[in-house]
């Protein structure tokens, strides 16, 4: 299972979520291993039945309060019974000083405190982004991720159909590559956004050539680092006798990460222009996501013809 | 060269369902094909060509195929009509 170091967490994060470590850096060797955050004012009033003690805590101005309003000997007591569970890191936010007991307490347990100088809200929204980016359920696929008038179309198919010259030729067009060979897909709520597996940059490899940058060879413009994939178009060779979509009145999808994504089954044969076509899926995309169906338009006509005819018959 | 006349047996005539399954039928087959309806003639193969016919209930069409499977595609082809294209 995943998980992040509540170090690691620390250093990367520490400007964005202005925060300092309050107890000692020893105590930063925990693991966060999961999403969610919590808030634990239940628990610190004694009730610990469903305390999700896994998640990171966030404690506001309410808890702190409460805190401060119980006797000396009962707010140790209660933050030594919290303390007792494994947590991974607490937040006190909006800069609160927080109590002597608890510091003592959690350098003495092994818990570490941070206090942020942003809002509870502030702190509750970018953590959970944060978190959730890093929690998402993810997988990498063999493909080539390309932005086509910003439809994102993820091109699959065997190795050597020519996915990749495919995206060089619309580069040449004034499109825009995201990344070549491996996608790494990350499912966010009902999207998926895909992304290079690595932080190399945008190279690709063209056969007979070796290795390219694309950002270096036909600039900035021609690249981009993520891309939400909204067509999938699997580039098959032409079989004669395969069954392939001729009107375009029923879809197909994938389920990619629980994601339904429509897929298009796209024969290529030597001579065809690929990448026109490839344009023609996005800009068709484009119709239907702002309401124009050609293929409905067309057979919705067909068939008033139809009727009229019949009417006249009779 | 065969050429048959045939009569439009389901009542929707032949709008996008039945228009694609002649033509994924007709592809299968090397010959040529074509359907004649009054004065339009079409290849049996386009769907589009298909589909603009607009072909009603009861209205008569000429299939006509070229080549070494002709037989075959025109046998294929009626059953479909025959079969009401799987409608009423």
């Amino acid at each position: 299972m995943k998980s992040i170091n509540v170090k690691d967490f620390f250093e990367l994060k520490k400007k964005e979520l202005s925060l300092s470590l309050v107890t000692d850096p020893k105590t930063m060797d925990k693991e966060i291993v999961n999403p969610y955050l919590n808030r634990p004012g239940l628990a610190f009033a004694g009730y610990f039945e469903r305390f999700a003690f896994k998640r990171v805590q966030i404690l506001g101005e309410r808890e702190i309060s409460y805190l401060q309003s119980l006797k000396s000997e009962d707010m140790y007591n209660i933050i030594k019974e919290v303390f007792m569970y494994d947590i991974p890191c607490f937040i006190i936010t909006k800069g609160l000083s927080l109590p002597d007991q608890m510091e003592f307490l959690a350098n003495e347990m092994n818990i570490p405190l941070f206090v942020s100088r942003l809002t509870t809200d502030k702190v509750f929204h970018q953590l959970r982004r944060y978190l959730y980016d890093q929690f998402a359920p993810s997988k990498t696929i063999h493909g080539t991720l390309v932005d086509v008038f910003g439809v994102g179309i993820l091109l699959t198919g065997k190795s050597g159909i020519g996915k990749s010259e495919c995206a060089l030729d619309l580069v040449e067009r004034g499109r825009r590559i995201v990344t070549d060979d491996v996608v790494k897909m990350i499912a966010k709520d009902d999207i998926v956004i895909g992304k290079s597996s690595t932080d190399y940059g945008h190279f690709m490899e063209v056969r007979g050539i070796g290795l390219i940058n694309v950002a270096k060879m036909f600039g900035i413009q021609a690249v981009r680092p993520t891309k939400r994939i909204d067509v999938q178009i699997e580039l098959m060779p032409w079989k004669d006798n395969m069954d392939y979509e001729r009107i375009g009145l029923s879809e197909n999808y994938v389920n990619i990460l629980d994601v339904k994504i429509p897929i298009i089954y796209l024969p290529i044969s030597p001579g065809k222009n690929v990448s026109v076509i490839i344009e023609v899926v996005a800009m068709n995309y484009m119709l239907k996501s702002f309401g124009y169906d050609a293929a409905k338009d067309f057979s919705q006509k067909v068939q008033a013809d139809i009727k009229k005819k019949s009417n006249k018959q009779k | 060269m065969i050429r048959k006349t045939i009569k439009i047996k389901n009542k929707l005539g032949m709008h996008a369902r039945p228009a694609t399954m002649i033509v994924k039928a007709a592809t299968k087959f090397r010959s040529e094909f074509k359907i004649v309806k009054d004065d339009i003639e079409i290849n049996g193969k386009s769907i589009m060509g298909v589909m603009t016919l607009a072909a009603e209930f009861g209205s008569t069409l000429d299939l006509i195929a070229d080549g070494i499977d002709e037989e075959y595609l025109i046998k294929e082809i009626s059953e479909l009509f025959d079969n009401k294209f799987d409608e009423e």
